[in-house]
Formats: C-alpha cells, sequence, structure tokens
C-alpha cells in the first residue's frame, strides 16, 4: 500500500474480539510493509555495525604502516555509508508508511462505525471513547506498527554482531556475546514506572489544560463580573502541579540515561582492560582492539529499539483494546428501525420504499394526527414530551418513557444525552398507515424528516452545509429566504470581507463560501437555529416536523419565518412544534397535547376561545385570573414577575 | 520521479484571519530574553554541569589512544591497572552529571514553561471586555491549548537538549582539534553536506510538519463532529457524505506526511554521510600524518574514537531545532496576546449618579459600515427600558455600549456623567453588568463558581444568593452542597441550572444597572419561565435595559424603544406604542390576539 493510494477503498472487516487480535489484525494487513521495513531495516544495522570493522582496519593499517590498507578501509567506508544512509532512508520510509496506513485503516473504521451507529452513539457514553481512540489511541497503536520492524531489524543485528564477534575475535567477543543482552534487558524494570510517571504527568497537564480552557471560555463571564485572581490562583497551583508530576517524571528518565551512560561504560572498561592484557600478549591486533570497542558504542543504537519496543507495546496495548471495543460496538437491534443507513444493499429498495411512503401521519399513543399536506401545529405544555412525540413521528427509538407524565427533575430534551433508562417503547407513528419503523430506515428519513431541538451545524461552507440529500424542488435561496437568513448572510459576507481584505475574488466576498465555523459558534443562538431551519426546508421532505424551530428567534423574525415557511411548504405535511402565538396563528390546525394525550384540535383562534387551559399555556397570561386557571396545570403559574417595579417618571427620549 | 510537491491544499492556512494579534519578532525576541535573564542561573548551572559529563565522556577515547599508543610503540609497561581505574572514575562521573543534566535540563524547561504558560493566562483574564466581545474566546482558546502544548515540547526538551548539544559539540570539536590539529580539516569536510542539505531541510520542514499536524487534527475533527451531530447526521440521511468527509480529510493529511517523508528522505542520508564522512577523513587524514610522522598513533585512534562520538550531539541538535522553529510559532501567537492595547482606562473617572445617558451615539464593527446611527437616549436610574427589532437591527450592539463593553465610534455613552469607555472594566463592572445567553459554569465546586462575584463572601451569603433565585432547592439537595464539583467533567446542570447560578453572581455582584441581552432565549419555555419568577427578584430596584425577543417582556417595561436598522424608530411604553399604531402595534396584534 502506497501513501499516495490512500484511504483504502474498503478498510476491511476488523478482528475486534481482543486488543491483541485487533493489532495482529492490523499486523496481517500490512504483511508486505513489515517485511519489506524489517529488511531495509537489516541493511541500514548491519551496515552500521560494520562500521567500526573498517575503523579498526584503517588504525591497523597505519600502525602497519600500509597506505594501500588505508585505502581500502575508506573504500570499505565509502561502500558502508550509502549502504547505512540508503537503508536508513528506507527503513524509514517503509516503518513510516506502516504507521500511515495503519492509522489511516483505524480511522476510516471509526468514521464508518460513528455514522452506522448514527444518532445511537449520541446517548452511549460510546462518543467519548469513540473521539478519544481518534485523537488519542490511533497514534499509540501506530507507534507499535512502526516500532515493531525496527525492533526485528535491531535484535537479528544484534545477536548477529555478537554471533560476528565472537567469530571475529572469540576472547573479547565473548565478553561482549555476555554484556550485550544484560544492557538490552537492564532498563527494561525501569521502563513501567517511568511510563506511569509520564502517564501522571500528562493527566495533570491535561487537567491543566481544561482548567485553562475553561477559564478563557468563561472568560466573558468573568471580564464581566469578576473573580479573575481567583481563577488565576487555581490555574497556578495546577500549573505547579504539572512542573511537580514533570520533574518528577524526568527523575526516572534522568536515572534511565545514567544507567544507559553507567553500563555501556562498565562494558567498554571490561573491554579495554581485558583486550590490552590480551594485546600486550600479543594475542590480539591493536586494531581488532579498537574494532571491538566500537563495536561495543556502535550496538548501543540497535539496543535502543528494544527499549521502544517495549514501551510502544505497553502504550499501545489498552490503546488496541479500546479501539476494539468502539469497533465492536453494535447498533442494538431495538434501537434499529431497520437497516442501517450505510449499507448499499437497502439504499435502493430504502428508495423505493420511501417513494411509496405519504399520507396522513398518526400517532397513536397520543391520538395526534397531522393530515397530509396541511401545517399543523403542536402545543405540548412539556418540551420533555414534546421531544419524544416528535421521535415517534420519525419512527426514532424513543427513550425516557413514552408519556410518563414525570415534569420534575429534568429540564432538558429528552435527546440530550439522556441518562436515564429506557422505560420501554413506545409505538412509532404510522405514516399513510405504515409503522416508520418498520420500513428500511433510509425510507423512513427520506419520508420524515424530524428537526430536533438542538439541531447540529456541521462546520463548512454555508453552500456545503446546504448540500444535504434533497428533493431537488426547494432552492437554497428559496429555503434560506423563507427561514429569514438574510442577516446571517449579511453577517457572513462581512466576516469574509473582514478576512480577506477583498483579496480574493473581486466580485466582493460570497456569504455563500463564507465558513461556518463549528458548531456555528461564531453565530449567535437566533442565527444558528434559522440556519438549520434552511437546511430542512431544502431537504423538502414529504413530512417535515420542526420542535420548537424559532424559540431563540424574536418576535419579529418569527412572525415572518411563519410565513415563510408557510408557503414553502404548501402542499406538503408540516408539523411544528410551538407555544409561539406567531406560528400558531398560522397553521393549518392546531392540535394540542397536554400530558401526552391529544385534547384539543382546531385553529389557534378556535382554540384561544374554547379552552382556557390552551390559551394559558400560549399566552402566558399574566393576570391573576389567568393564573388560577392554569393552576394545576404542568407548566404552572404562568406570572414572571417582572412587574412591580416602581415606574419612574419616563425621561427616555430620542434625538436625531 | 524524484522529490514530491507540497500538496496545494494546506490544512494548516487559517480558515479566518486570527482575531487577536501575533507577536512581531521584536515581541518575541524581548519575551524570549526577559525568560532567560529570569533563569539565568539555573541556565548557567546547566551548562557547567553539562561540560563536566561532556569532558569525562572523552576520557574513554583519550585512555584507549594512550593504550594504542604504547601497544604499538612496543611499550612493556601499559599500567592498565591505573587506566582501568581512571576509565572507572571518568564513567562515575559521566553517570552522575549526565542524570543531573537530565535533571536540571527538566527542572529548567519546566519552571520557563510553568513560567509562559501562567504569563499568557495572566495576560488574558486581563484583556478588555471589548476585545473578548468582539474576537470571541476561540483563538485565545486554540492559544491556550494547541500552542501551549506545542511549546511543552519545545520548553520540555528543545531549548535544554539544543543548549546541551551545542556545548557537546563544540567541547568535542574543541578536544579534536586540540589532540590533533590537522583533525579539525575533517569536520570542515563534512560541514558543507551538512550546512547544504540541513538548509534545504529546515526552510521547508517547520511549515510542513504544521500542516501535517493540523490536517491530522482535521481528520479526528472531522469524526467529533459527526459523532457529536450523530442525530442530525442520521435524520439529515448525511451518513455517506460523513464517512467520503472523513476518508476526504484522510487523503489530505496524508498528502502532507507524504511530503514530510520525502523531506526526511533527503536529511537522513544527509546527516548519515555527514557523521562517516567526518570519521572517515579523520581516519584518512590522520592516518596520512601519522605515516608521515607529524601525528601519534595514539592521538589518530582518540580522534577518530572522538569523532565518532560527535554523531549524538549532532543529531541532538538535528532533532531538536525544527521543534524550535515551531515553537517560535507558537511563542509568537502567545506573546501576541501581549501586544493588546489596554484601552485609555483612566482611575480618575468616577460615576456620579446612576443615569445612563448616550448622547448621538455611532458605533460599527468594520470600517465605514456604522451599525449604529446617532442614538441618543436616557435611562433614568430603576427604569426598565426593552429594545425590541428584526435580527441584526443594533439592539444588541446597543446593549454593550450601554454596558461599556464597546466605546462609540463617536459620540459618549455615559454613567452618572463619566464616559463608560473611559473607565476601567473593574470598576464599570461594579456598576452595571451584561447578562447573555452565556451561562458559564466553570470547572470547579459550586462555591467558586459563586465566589467569583464576591470574593470574600461567606457561605450564609453564598446560599441566600442562591435562595433569591430559587436555586437552593436543588443546591442543599446535592450531596456535598456548595463543595460539589459542576461544570465539564463535574455534575452536569441543565441550562436552566446554569443559568440561576449566572443570576445568583448577579445577586452577589449587586450592580445598579442591568443589561440584558436575550438572557433567556435560549431555554426551554417552562424553564424560561421558571427563571422570570427568579429573575424578576433580582431586578428589583435596578436600572434594566433588556433586549427582549418575547413580546411579553416588552409589555411589561416602564419604555420600549423599537430599533431598526440601527435607529430607534420608536418610544414610548405599551400603550403609547399601541396606541400609535405603528410596527410594535401590528407585531403586538398579532401576537396576542
Amino acid at each position: 500500500m502506497h501513501i499516495r493510494d490512500l484511504p483504502y477503498p474498503d478498510p476491511g472487516r476488523p478482528d475486534v474480539r481482543s486488543g491483541p487480535r485487533f493489532l495482529i489484525w492490523l499486523g496481517r494487513n500490512q504483511l508486505g510493509g513489515q517485511v519489506k521495513s524489517a529488511l531495509w531495516g537489516l541493511v541500514h544495522m548491519a551496515a552500521l555495525v560494520s562500521f567500526p570493522l573498517a575503523i579498526g582496519f584503517g588504525v591497523q593499517a597505519v600502525v602497519d604502516r600500509s597506505g594501500s590498507r588505508l585505502a581500502m578501509a575508506g573504500a570499505l567506508m565509502v561502500g558502508l555509508t550509502v549502504l547505512t544512509a540508503l537503508g536508513d532512508a528506507m527503513l524509514h520510509r517503509a516503518a513510516v508508511t506502516n504507521w500511515i496506513t495503519a492509522a489511516a485503516r483505524v480511522q476510516q473504521l471509526l468514521s464508518r462505525k460513528t455514522v452506522e451507529l448514527g444518532s445511537a452513539l449520541t446517548r452511549k457514553v460510546a462518543a467519548g471513547e469513540v473521539v478519544a481512540v481518534s485523537t488519542g489511541d490511533v497514534e499509540k497503536i501506530g507507534w507499535f506498527v512502526e516500532a515493531l520492524s525496527r525492533f526485528t531489524a535491531a535484535a537479528i543485528t544484534t545477536v548477529a554482531v555478537c554471533v560476528a564477534l565472537v567469530l571475529y575475535q572469540p576472547a573479547l567477543g565473548a565478553v561482549v556475546a555476555v554484556g550485550v543482552p544484560a544492557l538490552a534487558l537492564a532498563v527494561l524494570p525501569l521502563l513501567p514506572r517511568a511510563a506511569r510517571r509520564a502517564d501522571e504527568q500528562r493527566d495533570k497537564a491535561g487537567r491543566a489544560t481544561e482548567l485553562a480552557s475553561d477559564t478563557v471560555a468563561g472568560l466573558r463571564v468573568l471580564r464581566g463580573i469578576g473573580g479573575e485572581e481567583l481563577f488565576l490562583g487555581r490555574y497556578r497551583n495546577a500549573s505547579q502541579e504539572v512542573r511537580t508530576a514533570a520533574v518528577r517524571s524526568a527523575r526516572m528518565w534522568a536515572l534511565i540515561a545514567a544507567v544507559q551512560v553507567a553500563l555501556p561504560g562498565l562494558l567498554l572498561i571490561g573491554v579495554v582492560w581485558y583486550g590490552a592484557s590480551l594485546a600486550q600478549k600479543g594475542r590480539i591486533d591493536v586494531g581488532e582492539l579498537v574494532t571491538v570497542y566500537s563495536a561495543v558504542t556502535f550496538l548501543l543504537f540497535p539496543l535502543r529499539h528494544f527499549e521502544e519496543i517495549a514501551m510502544a507495546y505497553s502504550f499501545s496495548r489498552p490503546s488496541a483494546r479500546r479501539a476494539a471495543r468502539v469497533l465492536a460496538l453494535r447498533r442494538s437491534s431495538s434501537e434499529s428501525a431497520g437497516a442501517p443507513p450505510v449499507d448499499k444493499g437497502e439504499h435502493g429498495e430504502g428508495q423505493e420504499t420511501a417513494a411509496r411512503l405519504g399520507g396522513d401521519l398518526y400517532d397513536p399513543t397520543s391520538g395526534m394526527l397531522a393530515p397530509s399536506g396541511l401545517l399543523t401545529a403542536v402545543v405540548c405544555g412539556d418540551p420533555d414530551a414534546a421531544g419524544r412525540l416528535a421521535d415517534r413521528l420519525g419512527g426514532h427509538p424513543v427513550h425516557g418513557g413514552p408519556d410518563d407524565g414525570s415534569h420534575g427533575d429534568s429540564d432538558r430534551g429528552s435527546h440530550g444525552d439522556s441518562d436515564r433508562g429506557s422505560h420501554g417503547r413506545a409505538a412509532s407513528a404510522l405514516l399513510g398507515g405504515i409503522a416508520l419503523d418498520e420500513v428500511p430506515l433510509t425510507a423512513a428519513r427520506t419520508a420524515v424528516l424530524v428537526q430536533d431541538k438542538d439541531p447540529v451545524l456541521l462546520s463548512g461552507t454555508l453552500t456545503e452545509l446546504l448540500d444535504v440529500p434533497r428533493s431537488g424542488e426547494v432552492s437554497a435561496e428559496k429555503a434560506l429566504d423563507a427561514a429569514q437568513c438574510g442577516d446571517v448572510l449579511d453577517a457572513l459576507a462581512q466576516a469574509s470581507a473582514a478576512d480577506t481584505h477583498g483579496a480574493d475574488g473581486a466580485d466582493g466576498p460570497d456569504p455563500m463560501r463564507t465558513r461556518i465555523t463549528e458548531r456555528g459558534r461564531s453565530l449567535s443562538g437566533g442565527q444558528r437555529q434559522r440556519l438549520a431551519l434552511a437546511r430542512s426546508l431544502v431537504t423538502d421532505p414529504e413530512v417535515l416536523v420542526l420542535d420548537e424551530p424559532t424559540s431563540a428567534v424574536d418576535s419579529h423574525t418569527e412572525a415572518r419565518i411563519a410565513d415563510g415557511v408557510r408557503r414553502l411548504r404548501t402542499g406538503r405535511t408540516t408539523i411544528v412544534f410551538t407555544s409561539s402565538p406567531l406560528l400558531l396563528d398560522r397553521a393549518d390546525r392546531v392540535v394540542f397535547v397536554p400530558d401526552g394525550e391529544a385534547v384539543g384540535v382546531g385553529t389557534h383562534r378556535e382554540l384561544l376561545g374554547t379552552d382556557p387551559v390552551y390559551r394559558a399555556v400560549v399566552t402566558r397570561e399574566t393576570d391573576g385570573e389567568a393564573a388560577a386557571r392554569s393552576a394545576g396545570r404542568s407548566t404552572g403559574p404562568a406570572g414572571h414577575g417582572l412587574k412591580g417595579i416602581g415606574r419612574v417618571e419616563e425621561e427616555i427620549e430620542e434625538s436625531a | 520521479m524524484i522529490g514530491v510537491a507540497p500538496p496545494a491544499y494546506d490544512p494548516a492556512a487559517p480558515e479566518s484571519a486570527t482575531t487577536l494579534p501575533v507577536g512581531t519578532p521584536t515581541t518575541v525576541r524581548a519575551y524570549v530574553r526577559e525568560l532567560l535573564r529570569r533563569h539565568r542561573a539555573a541556565f548557567t548551572v546547566l551548562m557547567v554541569v553539562n561540560a563536566t559529563a561532556v569532558i569525562a565522556s572523552m576520557v574513554g577515547p583519550r585512555l584507549l589512544g594512550g593504550l594504542v599508543e604504547d601497544l604499538s610503540e612496543g611499550e612493556r609497561d601499559l599500567h592498565i591497572g591505573r587506566t582501568v581505574a581512571l576509565f572507572a572514575v571518568a564513567l562515575l562521573v559521566q553517570t552522575v552529571f549526565v542524570r543531573m543534566v537530565r535533571m536540571r535540563g527538566a527542572v529548567l524547561g519546566e519552571r520557563m514553561l510553568a513560567d509562559l504558560r501562567e504569563d499568557f493566562l495572566v495576560r488574558s483574564v486581563g484583556l478588555p471586555p471589548g476585545v473578548l466581545e468582539r474576537a470571541g474566546t476561540g483563538d485565545l482558546l486554540s492559544r491556550i491549548t494547541t500552542d501551549v502544548d506545542r511549546l511543552a515540547n519545545a520548553m520540555r526538551e528543545a531549548v535544554p537538549q539544543l543548549a546541551i548539544g551545542v556545548v557537546w559539540t563544540g567541547l568535542l570539536l574543541g578536544a579534536l582539534t586540540l589532540t590533533a590539529p590537522p583533525l579539525g580539516l575533517a569536520v570542515l569536510v563534512a560541514l558543507p553536506v551538512l550546512v547544504v542539505g540541513c538548509r534545504w531541510y529546515y526552510r521547508r520542514a517547520p511549515s510542513a510538519y504544521r500542516s501535517e499536524a493540523a490536517g491530522y487534527a482535521a481528520v479526528s475533527a472531522s469524526l467529533t463532529e459527526s459523532v457529536d451531530a450523530g442525530r442530525t447526521v442520521e435524520a439529515h440521511r448525511l451518513g455517506e457524505r460523513r464517512i467520503a468527509q472523513s476518508e476526504l480529510r484522510i487523503r489530505q493529511w496524508t498528502a502532507w506526511e507524504r511530503y514530510t517523508l520525502w523531506l526526511r528522505s533527503v536529511l537522513f542520508p544527509v546527516i548519515n554521510v555527514s557523521y562517516t564522512l567526518i570519521t572517515g577523513s579523520v581516519l584518512m587524514i590522520g592516518g596520512v600524518c601519522v605515516m608521515r610522522g607529524w601525528m601519534s598513533i595514539g592521538d589518530l585512534t582518540t580522534g577518530a574514537l572522538l569523532s565518532q562520538m560527535l554523531v549524538e550531539p549532532i543529531g541532538l541538535i538535528l532533532r531538536w531545532y525544527d521543534e524550535l522553529q515551531v515553537a517560535q510559532v507558537s511563542l509568537a501567537r502567545l506573546v501576541g496576546v501581549r501586544e493588546i492595547e489596554e484601552g485609555p482606562a483612566d482611575e480618575g473617572v468616577v460615576p456620579g449618579g446612576r443615569e445612563v445617558r448616550a448622547d448621538e451615539v455611532r458605533f460599527g464593527y468594520h470600517e465605514g459600515s456604522d451599525v449604529l446611527h446617532e442614538v441618543s437616549m436616557r435611562v433614568p436610574p430603576g427604569t426598565r427600558l426593552a429594545l425590541v427589532g428584526p435580527s441584526g437591527a443594533g439592539k444588541s450592539t446597543l446593549g454593550r455600549l450601554l454596558a461599556g463593553i464597546y466605546s462609540p465610534r463617536t459620540g459618549r455613552v455615559t454613567l452618572g456623567g463619566a464616559e463608560l469607555a473611559r473607565m476601567p472594566a473593574e470598576r464599570v463592572r461594579a456598576h452595571v453588568a451584561l447578562v447573555n445567553q452565556e451561562h458559564h459554569v466553570f470547572v470547579g465546586s459550586l462555591r467558586d463558581n459563586l465566589l467569583l462575584a464576591r470574593a470574600f463572601a461567606e457561605d450564609a451569603e453564598l446560599w441566600a444568593a442562591l435562595g433569591a433565585v430559587d436555586a437552593d432547592g436543588w443546591a442543599r439537595a446535592l450531596d456535598e452542597g456548595l463543595d460539589t464539583e459542576v461544570g465539564s467533567g463535574g455534575l452536569a446542570l441543565t441550562p436552566a441550572q446554569a443559568q440561576q447560578i449566572a443570576l445568583a453572581r448577579l445577586v452577589l455582584a449587586d450592580p445598579h444597572t442591568l443589561v440584558l441581552d436575550e438572557a433567556t432565549s435560549l431555554l426551554d419555555p417552562r424553564a424560561a419561565r421558571h427563571l422570570e419568577r427568579s429573575l424578576g427578584r433580582v431586578l428589583e430596584g435596578r436600572t434594566v435595559v433588556a433586549i427582549a425577543h418575547r413580546l411579553h417582556t416588552a409589555h411589561d417595561a416602564d419604555v420600549i424603544a423599537v430599533v431598526e436598522g440601527g435607529r430607534i424608530t420608536e418610544l414610548g411604553s405599551h400603550d403609547e406604542l399601541v396606541e400609535a399604531d405603528g410596527a410594535y402595534a401590528a407585531l403586538w396584534r398579532s401576537w396576542h390576539q
């Protein structure tokens, strides 16, 4: 596999039974790369450790006053230099290629797994794990994969050199052959502790970074209200803790460095001592002594790979275990409506089924009916219940129990990172009589689009944002217009003008090509909400379910959006969960679903007149009699206490 | 084909212009000098210890050279015992000092790093609120995470190791030349190869590695986004596209990997060749010299072994040099925060009352396009003013001017006759607070989250503040009360609880004027309603400027200002505006049948 051919057309099916098995699976898939890398490693290291031979040969030639043999030593050096350099470069290329192909493969597997798990993933603790594998573990796995072939080459070289030295100069060689394994193994017992301290240090550093980014993230709050010193003090403590942990960790590495100096040094002393006496007795040449001395110093290079592989394995083992665990996740059958969304085989069938789906949308649990082609508004007192009903309408698995009436603790939507268990499944809605969780997933999602309370804007340009699977009937301009995104376009155009200083493109900034940062953080809540709405409108599904699509939008704009959506969705089925009179007034029909049951159907005005509870929910009347009327409902008294501020004689005026 | 061109797409290219300044070379140099001055003593000790270790390491080759000399001369008494003893002492010294070098290097590096990151945060929390409001915190955030991380490596390893490497190389070369001056020439043979190769490499490497790192980060970021948006991805059937997106990122990243691999494919042979060239030419030049009788065989051996030892320090320098280059960029970004002007804060400006006033205020975010045009208004103490109008009309901007966060381009915004723009942020916030949608819960205890508003408050005061915003119920139910860890990683609070904490902070900070910008708009209606009750209590007796999304908020205000196109188009009480039958009245009718 060449790097330029990445990504893989198909990353394959990994063996995820355990961490080591996953590593073996990765290794089997790049066996050729591993062998190639090990062979080049052999060339490199063999040439490297042969160098002392040339040095010793040269010194001996000088001792013997032989110019021709000195020249030969020179020629030998040139040859070895070429081999060393070539081997090193090729080893590096092969080993790094192994790293990159393995990392790319794991990343590809992760992205496929993420899509397969889809919305199920966001509810699982596993979401954090997937990200952790991608950001941290892949590199550690890659490290092991890369180091493996180098280690293989180093091990073979070391053994070969020891054997060769014994053959070349038996007496001195034996000393080296005994000493080298001791050198190779000596620091290994220190490594786990060093690795542990390094981990501690990383944890502390992570904590300090977290504190710092948390402080920066809330900096506007701090600057607005105070407390800088408190947070600086906290950060200083954390930062000093990192320093202490790092020094503690450095102490271990300093010890290892000392051992790495002392042990080879002792071996060298032994070689000098024994070698000198041998040379004195005339049993070895001076050149041979220099060769053995030099060989020991050169052997230190392959020996380092013994330490590296030990470190790499101890780091990558937990990483491989986590990667295997994440890749083994399945969309459980109770959560999956039908086929997984990426399954190509089901795709065609899904489209066909989607084409057949249509008609009235009916939720048997609440009795809510949305007639085909109309704009239906739904008023629920409880936003959690609204979220669950919206889920059912799209055939999404519902978590948190079918309208169990628990209004108590949670103010969140039901599909955040819901922490409560599933209380059982409610029947999904029927579209034209067909249960949505019984058709293929693609078909269900194509027919009904549920925009939840917190839709995510994926990063990219505005054009990319709106480039979603769609019917093609609604243009981006129309959708943006209906969702009242004019000021968002202006803001984006200004931002891009400020960025480029009009450098590229003489025709001025194009808001459609301006990048929206991750999750649209550069935009206000209202702007994000309107862009998400535009994206849903451009999709133009048979049935569109919108859950509080304008909760962060001001009343002026909300009124215009209501008109725009109504106009754009003419003839299509649209369901809006809202309690805003501006939207309700523009709906064809309003269904009132307090406590999980549809109790009233009619137009906004009809319901206002006939249902006092409905009136209380949507108008938030502040008057005593409204509060009395609404008493006992889950929504609680509707007062907001903003009154009662003593009115001062007004002197607000406008000049100019 | 030989060579790989750098990929066309550069993931490290800034997505949008950096919103905060980047340090100029002068500032960076000044900062580095200051840092070194602060740690001068430690640095000197490190160098001395390092030199000792290096000199001890040269004893071995020297002794072997002597032995070879004696052996080749046919000397009978080699003093092997004395030689070995000397060798052992030198080894002991070397071992002890190498350990010390590593320790001292780490201690020094960690101390400089701690200084640097703490300095940065000190500067960051001192930034003028207007700068933060405008630039956002994203750029700052990436500096404190990515850039501090990159510098960590440089400070912890690169700076000490480079210093060590340079001293080490210098000493070895010195010893080599001292042993036999002609051997110094051998180094000159290798130098041109090394210099040319390294120049080629270092001219390309730092930016290439930055791009590579950014490319790799983008792979993870793309996946993180898919995970984060799992529900949206499924609802919009974006699965295939997300996979394609991930694979595109992988292709872009690996293209850079391929390029940097090519750079190293050039550098590695250059380094390998340089090493062996040094040793080889020492041997050849020395060999000739010995045969001519200009040099002893012992000096040649010592020289050859010393030259072999050059591998390590040169490797050290090469290894850490590009890290230093990368670090320089990060350092410039960190130091850049120091260049932000504090603004013309004047301790002498003290408000003489509570009336907020805007006089013919013009303001714009970009030159040549004003968002507000000639706005003038007066908000007497205790008044509740609602700003209503369509998105983008300038409501929020006006609110921020009244809260003293921005300074008007022309005109004045005053509090009790004193200009807000000229007051230090610490003084402004004692009087005026801006409450927006951002209800950040800090990582830490609930107590810390409240104490920031009043540093030395007693627990009883904190409970009273929580009680004032109806939050004492759930707070008392917490197992560890005020010591409960909240924020990311701790107990997750609901948005409504987070907002209650923000309000409790206001109770503690006790400013007399509040600017509310859509404070409750991101909450679901039920939570918002609940919260508004608490809010009402907090607002009592204060001057309030509320940027209103919901008409019922406007309805309750003493005065409503309709903002359209950067101007105030309608002004009056609810009843007056309904009477006047303008834009507000039309909206109100539609809203409230």
